[in-house]
């Protein structure tokens, strides 16, 4: 009975306040790791606890280091990514709608899709040096291969009837890219960009620790050689938290108000 | 174009479909030698078993497979590739998920640029012919399988074809959809007179819904039959009917031997 209630109560505190459910998966995680550090299972220098970093980032947000740094990252991603989709979507579409582009295209692609975005680091370090530049284009390789692919792919699953329907109900060919190819490829869209925004992110900060001046990457890379443990930790948390900010409010509910209304991916 | 319907003849000959099979490494000819003239407000079957080549030959007429041979015109106009003046009604349904039920009826008005709010005003009334336009908002994937249908049906419709192309598009629904689907579509037949090729392997189907059945084998036309039935047909007279079952009967004989 008792468990029962508590049941209840969990269910209707979610409806009140969906925030709980994000949060109560991470508590137990949490009180391990504090317990971790109260019993000193490891030096506190090697592994500091919950409250050191809470502290952490109140101070560096405080001095303004913290946001500087991550709206740094924030805008390098969003302005890669933003590249990114420019060149992916329509690159995606020629090579699903063309098979005689996609003959040309799809070795080359593969090509470059093997050299992994950080293996382009030292070829454009040379060339670029230690900058923007050089960040910027990482990112947008990184995002871009994604998009084509389920792009192109997503293009392909698009059934005929429905190129038929728009045609036989008059739609000229470049109407129907608009009208059908779009917004049918448009699950497999969100999934590229969902995948090219994931690796972005990891690129980015991998490049940031190797190239950067400032950004979250740089922050934890300046950390260690501080020796400053509970940075590179807070650094961590951020990185996992935004990610979680990035996929919920801003990927989730385009495909919620998209294919999911559709019909086109199940619940 | 106007409400109406000008007169407009859709004539078939000679038609041969050829292509080559990559599976089988040699050409198959699907349709041999197919002729046939439509008249304008004409409602015929093309009744056949598998393979006959009627959604071959429903898929030359409406454009969307090019002829090997013979000719396919309206009204001495040779067609060239899909175009609204032959209106498609498909097996699957083909609405546009993303369009809510009103846009995908209102498709066909808009490709031809006329304003938004009129298109929608067509849509609400082509709806109404099948009791839908209490649904005009919602998407295709939120009504059954009879409703999207008749959605099919009245988006075809909608763009005042000079032919209405029906490809086996009742075979998706429970039996007594199905009943209901074919005595409505009679109905708008009647009210509207459109030129309807309804291709079927339905026999009771085919002699239920047209003035003529056309039954094809192996790429050619074994029967043109004419059906003299009263309308409106309706199921509950007509499956006690002696001369309905009479012409199933000749029609259903005529496919098995194809």
């Amino acid at each position: 009975m008792i468990f029962l209630k508590a049941w209840s109560f969990y269910l209707r505190l979610v409806a009140k306040f969906p925030i709980v459910q994000t949060i109560l998966p991470f508590v137990p995680l949490v009180i391990a790791w504090a317990l971790v550090t109260e019993y000193e299972v490891f030096p506190r220098a090697f592994l500091p606890g919950p409250m050191d970093v809470i502290n952490a980032f109140g101070t560096l947000t405080y001095k303004g280091v913290l946001t500087q740094y991550l709206e740094d990252s924030v805008v390098r991603l969003a302005v890669g990514a933003a590249v990114g989709v420019a060149i992916g979507i329509p690159l995606g579409l020629l090579i699903g709608l063309s098979d005689r582009v996609r003959e040309a295209v799809w070795p080359v692609l593969l090509f470059f899709q093997a050299i992994g975005d950080i293996a382009w680091l030292p070829i454009l370090l040379v060339w670029f040096g230690f900058s923007l530049t050089t960040m910027t284009l990482i990112i947008v390789y990184t995002v871009l291969f994604p998009i084509v692919l389920n792009t192109s792919l997503g293009v392909r699953s698009v059934s005929t009837d429905l190129h038929r329907a728009a045609l036989s109900l008059g739609a000229s060919k470049l109407r129907v890219v608009w009208e059908v190819v779009l917004p049918g490829a448009l699950p497999n869209i969100m999934t590229g960009l969902r995948n090219g925004l994931g690796y972005g992110w990891r690129a980015l900060i991998a490049t940031e620790i190797i190239v950067g001046t400032s950004g979250i990457g740089f922050m934890m890379f300046d950390a260690r050689r501080a020796g400053s443990v509970v940075e590179i930790l807070l650094g961590m948390v951020v990185l996992g938290t935004l990610w979680y900010v990035v996929d919920s409010w801003v990927l989730a509910p385009i495909e919620r108000a998209t294919g999911k209304r559709w019909g086109l991916v199940t619940q | 174009m106007g409400s109406g319907y000008s007169m407009k003849n859709l004539t078939i000959q000679n038609v041969s479909k050829t292509y080559f099979d990559p599976y089988a490494g040699a050409n198959v000819t699907a349709v041999h030698d197919i002729s046939l003239k439509v008249n304008q407000g004409e409602f015929i079957s093309i009744v056949g078993p598998s393979g006959c080549g009627k959604t071959t030959l429903l898929n030359m007429i409406a454009g969307f497979l090019p002829i090997s041979g013979g000719s396919i015109n309206i009204d001495d106009k040779p067609i060239k590739g899909p175009g609204a003046d032959r209106g498609v009604v498909f097996q699957t349904f083909a609405l546009f998920p993303w369009k809510t039920v009103g846009e995908n009826v209102g498709f066909g008005p808009r490709m031809r640029g006329l304003p938004k709010k009129e298109c929608d005003q067509i849509a609400l009334e082509f709806l109404s012919l099948v009791g839908l336009e209490h649904v005009a908002q919602k998407y295709p994937n939120e009504l059954s399988g009879g409703m999207q249908q008749r959605v099919g049906v009245v988006r075809a419709l909608a763009n005042n074809p000079d032919v209405l192309l029906m490809d086996e598009p009742f075979a998706s629904v429970d039996a007594q959809t199905r009943m209901t689907l074919q005595e409505e579509l009679t109905k708008i037949w009647q009210a509207r007179r459109p030129t309807i090729l309804f291709i079927t392997h339905d026999v009771p189907e085919s002699v239920f819904l047209a003035d003529r059945v056309v039954v094809l084998s192996k790429g050619r036309v074994l029967e043109d039959m004419p059906i003299q039935l009263q309308r409106p047909r309706v199921w509950d007279q007509l499956i006690e009917d002696d001369t309905f079952k009479g012409l199933s009967a000749q029609v259903l004989s005529k496919v098995r031997s194809a």
